[in-house]
């Protein structure tokens, strides 16, 4: 197929689908409704760790995990979760929200809307059991 | 001997073909309430890297198709165009795509290239657009070397392996349940390769076929779909980035990071390059096996089921 079709039939096509998906009321991120969901979310991941405290967000779209081998933290990521030790982040808490950056490529910055009185109590948190 | 023969670009040309098939999935998961899942930004990376990896391979395709025609320069066979031979060419190349595919598997440098493919945590029909931009630095096209000698025209070979990833692409859906036994026998169908998208103990390293699943069987690699056990899909430790740049070159960066990190041996360097995804020169990491050897100690009653024999 010459360049020239192939092309705009690419461009034409991505933006239709992923315009019909959003519209579809498929663009929501997941939830974690109770902390046994999110301490689920972390063993789905990390099976082996011993859990010892999971703390929800108040937006219930991020957990912080105590485990026996420090903090971790899991979080939406579009309709599905992520999960991550927390060993050698950095967390910034600011008016919009925490700000956690980590030395992972697959995961290097990760930003969770919260008041900012949630973002210092999150932040000390980390510090403290990292 | 033929030094000039084409083929269409299938690959290309069942583009409208792809767009439509992703329209009429999304549509019918959306009717139906039930067959799969889409979300939006998973869904665009997965298309943006289908795109990438077309660009990649305009960009970079002359590097495969030079090695192929120096080989095909050096061989003495010919075995022409007739349709035994296109047909012959088609089942060799699919056996060629099964060990290509447990290579990218099994040696991390190979899997720096494919992993991306398996970055999803959901399974539709985008899912099998997700693929790579780097398979050139994997230098796979060596596996396909063989075939060239043997007396195959690279055109041929590319036209039989643009044949395989077309029919891979209707298999990656949970829209379709499971086929006539006939077919789920002989045919790689959308209940193997959810199982080879797995990240579930029971589903890692399994099901690498293309076209025909019967090169599990032979090789001792075929693990069929559990009613009891769900596939859970993605990589065992999922991506926590949709920017398709991370999502294509991650592993190389791991690769680099971990080939390069100071007080290791050189015989440990290059084992970060070559061995299985997972190792580390101090075991602190799991590969496939250590994964279902944990999993095995904590349920010994999955010992000797499917995946775990």
């Amino acid at each position: 197929m010459p360049l020239h079709i192939l092309g705009p039939l690419v461009v034409i096509g991505i933006a239709g689908i992923v315009v019909l998906v959003h519209l579809l009321r498929l663009s929501a991120p997941s939830r974690f409704d109770t902390e046994e969901t999110a301490r689920r979310a972390w063993l789905r991941e990390f099976p082996g760790t011993a859990v010892r405290k999971v703390r929800l967000s108040q937006a219930g779209d991020a957990a912080l995990v105590e485990t026996e081998s420090g903090a971790g933290l899991v979080w939406a990521f579009g309709a599905d979760t992520v999960a991550r030790p927390l060993a050698g982040a950095k967390a910034d808490a600011g008016p919009r929200g925490l700000t956690l950056r980590l030395p992972d490529y697959t995961a290097p910055r990760i930003h969770l809307p919260m008041p900012p009185e949630e973002a210092a109590r999150w932040r000390a948190r980390i510090e403290e059991t990292r | 001997m033929t030094d000039t023969l084409s083929y269409p670009d299938v690959v290309n040309l069942a583009v409208p073909l792809f767009i439509a098939a992703i329209l009429a999935e999304i549509l019918w998961i959306h009717l139906k309430g039930r067959g799969g899942r889409y979300e939006t930004r998973d869904a665009l990376t997965s298309l943006i890297m289908g795109a990438g990896s077309v660009v990649s391979g305009i960009l970079l395709g002359f590097i495969a198709w030079g090695f192929f025609m120096t080989l095909w320069a050096i061989t003495p066979l010919d075995l022409g165009t007739s349709w035994p031979v296109v047909i012959l060419c088609f089942v060799l190349d699919d056996l060629r795509y099964y060990w290509v595919h447990r290579f990218g598997h099994r040696i991390r440098w190979v899997w720096a290239s494919h992993v991306n493919h398996h970055s999803s945590q959901h399974y539709n029909l985008t899912t099998a657009l997700r693929q790579t931009w780097t398979d050139t630095f994997a230098f796979v096209m060596v596996v396909r070397a063989p075939l060239i000698l043997l007396g195959f025209h690279p055109a041929l070979v590319l036209f039989c392996g643009g044949l395989n990833l077309i029919y891979q692409f209707w298999i990656h859906t949970e829209a379709i349940g499971k086929l006539p036994r006939w077919f789920e026998a002989v045919m790689n169908t959308p209940s193997h390769h959810r199982v080879h998208h797995g990240r579930n103990p029971r589903y890692l390293d399994a099901n690498y076929a293309g076209v025909f699943i019967v090169w599990d069987k032979m090789f001792g690699t075929f693990v069929p779909e559990q009613e009891a056990e769900k596939v859970d899909y993605g990589l065992v430790h999922n991506l926590g980035t949709f920017n398709p740049l991370r999502v294509a070159f991650h592993e190389w960066v791991g690769i680099w990071r971990d080939m390069t990190q100071p007080g290791i041996s050189w015989r440990d360097r290059l084992m970060y390059a070559v061995a299985p995804p997972g190792w580390s020169h101090d075991g602190s990491r799991d590969t496939s096996e250590t994964i279902k050897a944990k999993h095995l100690a904590n349920h010994p009653e999955d010992r000797g089921t499917p995946g775990f024999s």
